[in-house]
């Protein structure tokens, strides 16, 4: 029963930070439309710039945190004004392709100008682990689950409690609609995917020290987030937040009674689910539209 | 002869003798030739991923699972069961086939996003499954799988595996036109281009996608089939996300829905960074992204397009 609790909670910190990076895509998502592929490594770029700043400037940690978030947010505006305002209207096989061609590009930036080589990240918070009763997780872990709780409360006041918020939800519904009755979707789109690359620079920065720093380490995390919110529904962001945590509990029981086939379980579930519920568990239902 | 015909059919002749040519003039320098038949298996199997998308409307980001699994039943069969190696290519590629039938089927329910992040899925977790496995030398990959052998004669030397490939490649390319410009190719574009009027036209929408779907895979197969007697080595690492992202860029580089587009594609993919030398390879990199960004925004039809623009001011 320890065994089985202990690892269920460390699975939910696995978990965390799959929900951490899915809630930044089903932001930019579920009002853009596109399907940012370039999430992890917009972050995992991020994250490098972070790594320089506390290791060669010695700025302080907290510090590095606010301005993470900022060139996360910046990128964001620049991808969205330069990149994505040119080709809103395109299928979704070009937005896919561009998000995409923005992922190798930030994986080619930080390879050439940093070399591939794995650096270890300090992190935030040093010290042993904690026991909670019978489970042991290390401060990390207890910090990116809080941070998860804490970036969901605030995307949600966002989101439910802010005008720009019902803005971005109302655009989500109907865009042209939106447009009609005055809302000035161009800022809107600007502002969430700032908001969304902010998150992804967080989450990365998050998430680091429990691998190491490399150009390609956030490509399986990116990979389980888009299964976490493909199971909670691509247009919740409480879907992703459920869905990462759902992910990290399972696969982490699941490797315990069968490591052979830990990453490969949840893969598979994802396509089960894409196929029986499309609408996952707490997406809306969609009519079928050809 | 029209004089237009007259200059295509020259300009033709001329390509293939430079095609032929291509191993006499780098007699010296046998690693380009290595490198060119690299170029053209991943064009093999950017073919299978253009004919998927370009003509097809339907996402892959696991195209290179169908590889890997060409790749290793062909491999396997021959190493551990001393299969002939004509028929443990055609394995290969009846094993990729079947798999393509096995990942069509979300495709007749999901679309877009959907079908992007299922295929993704179902890919990682392939390469994830052959490292997991022992037959297939886990996580150590497969090595010393034996050379390329056609009947009595082993292609050993790059440059006769190169004349080999052309066949193979010109072969495979002319089926896919002939498929393409034939009812069935009709219909698989019509269903591209909105699956309800290709529906309400008699068209069985949901067997084009699957059929589709096993064409681009047996293709893929057949690329990762020939890939793994051509280096012999074989690792699932190599067919994981990042060359699924790696086949899908060569395909938009080269250009989506044009038959010539996956050679161009391939080829600059391959070749740029052996051009930019080994120093800023991962500029090549940022290169690619760039490209591919610029084939999206400026030239739909990608490189292919430059070389049609060519052909319009040559007036071939």
């Amino acid at each position: 029963m320890n065994i089985l609790a202990n690892l269920a909670l460390r699975g939910l910190a696995t978990g965390a930070v799959y929900a951490l990076v899915g809630m930044g895509i089903v932001v930019i998502l579920q009002t853009t439309n596109v399907m940012n592929f370039a999430q992890g490594d917009t972050g995992m770029f991020v994250t490098y710039l972070a790594f320089f700043m506390i290791t060669t400037a010695k700025v302080p940690y907290s510090l590095v945190l606010v301005l993470t978030v900022v060139a996360g947010a910046l990128i964001g505006l620049i991808v969205e004004r330069f990149m994505m305002r040119s080709v809103r209207s395109r299928s979704h096989l070009s937005l896919i392709m561009l998000t995409l061609g923005l992922s190798l590009v930030f994986q080619g930036l930080a390879a050439f100008l940093f070399n591939t080589e794995p650096r270890l990240f300090p992190p935030l918070v040093a010290g042993d682990s904690i026991k909670l009763g019978p489970v042991v997780l290390s401060r990390q872990d207890i910090v990116v689950l809080l941070a998860t709780i804490i970036v969901f409360g605030v995307l949600y006041l966002f989101l439910y409690r802010t005008k720009q918020g019902a803005a971005a939800r109302s655009i989500s519904q109907d865009e042209y609609a939106a447009r009609v009755l005055g809302i000035p979707t161009p800022s809107i789109y600007m502002l969430v995917w700032a908001i969304g690359s902010a998150l992804a620079g967080l989450a990365a920065l998050l998430i680091v020290p429990r691998f190491s720093l490399e150009p390609s380490f956030m490509g399986l995390i990116q990979v389980k987030a888009f299964s976490a919110i493909v199971l909670g529904g691509m247009d919740s962001v409480f879907g992703a937040a459920v869905g990462g945590l759902i992910i990290g509990v399972v696969e982490n029981l699941v490797a315990y009674q069968f490591p052979a086939i830990k990453d490969s379980f949840m893969l598979i579930v994802v396509v089960i689910v894409l196929l029986v519920m499309p609408q996952g568990l707490f997406g809306k239902r969609q009519q079928r539209r050809f | 002869m029209v004089p237009s015909r007259r200059r295509r059919l020259t300009a033709n002749a001329a390509l293939i003798v430079l095609v032929l040519m291509v191993p006499l003039v780098f007699r010296t320098k046998p690693s380009v030739i290595g490198y060119l038949n690299i170029a053209m298996l991943y064009a093999l199997a950017t073919q299978g991923l253009n004919l998927l998308m370009g003509f097809g409307g339907l996402v892959s980001l696991g195209h290179a699972a169908f590889m890997a699994i060409g790749g290793y039943t062909a491999a396997v069969l021959v190493m551990s069961y001393h299969v002939n190696m004509f028929l443990a290519v055609v394995a290969g590629v009846a094993g990729a086939g079947l798999f393509g039938l096995v990942i069509g089927f979300p495709s007749l329910r999901l679309s877009g996003f959907y079908l992007a992040v299922a295929t993704m899925a179902l890919g990682s977790s392939v390469a994830d499954v052959i490292k997991r496995l022992a037959i297939t030398g886990g996580d150590y990959g497969l090595s010393n799988i034996p050379s390329l052998r056609l009947g009595p004669w082993t292609l050993a030397s790059d440059a006769s595996r190169y004349y080999f490939f052309v066949v193979v490649l010109t072969l495979v390319f002319l089926a896919v036109r002939n498929f393409l410009n034939s009812r069935s190719g009709r219909a698989v574009r019509a269903v591209r281009d909105s699956e309800m009027t290709a529906a309400a036209m008699g068209i069985n929408v949901a067997a084009y996608k699957l059929i589709t779907f096993i064409f681009a895979a047996c293709i893929a197969g057949l690329s990762g089939a020939l890939y793994a007697f051509t280096i012999s080595y074989l690792h699932p690492t190599n067919f994981g996300l990042t060359f699924s992202i790696g086949l899908l860029s060569m395909s938009i580089i080269g250009g989506l829905g044009t038959i010539i587009g996956p050679i161009l594609g391939a080829l600059f993919w391959v070749m740029l960074p052996l051009i930019i030398g080994a120093k800023l390879t991962y500029l090549a990199t940022v290169i690619f992204g760039l490209s591919i960004i610029g084939s999206v925004v400026f030239l739909p039809k990608g490189l292919s397009e430059l070389v049609t623009r060519v052909q319009t001011r040559l007036k071939l």
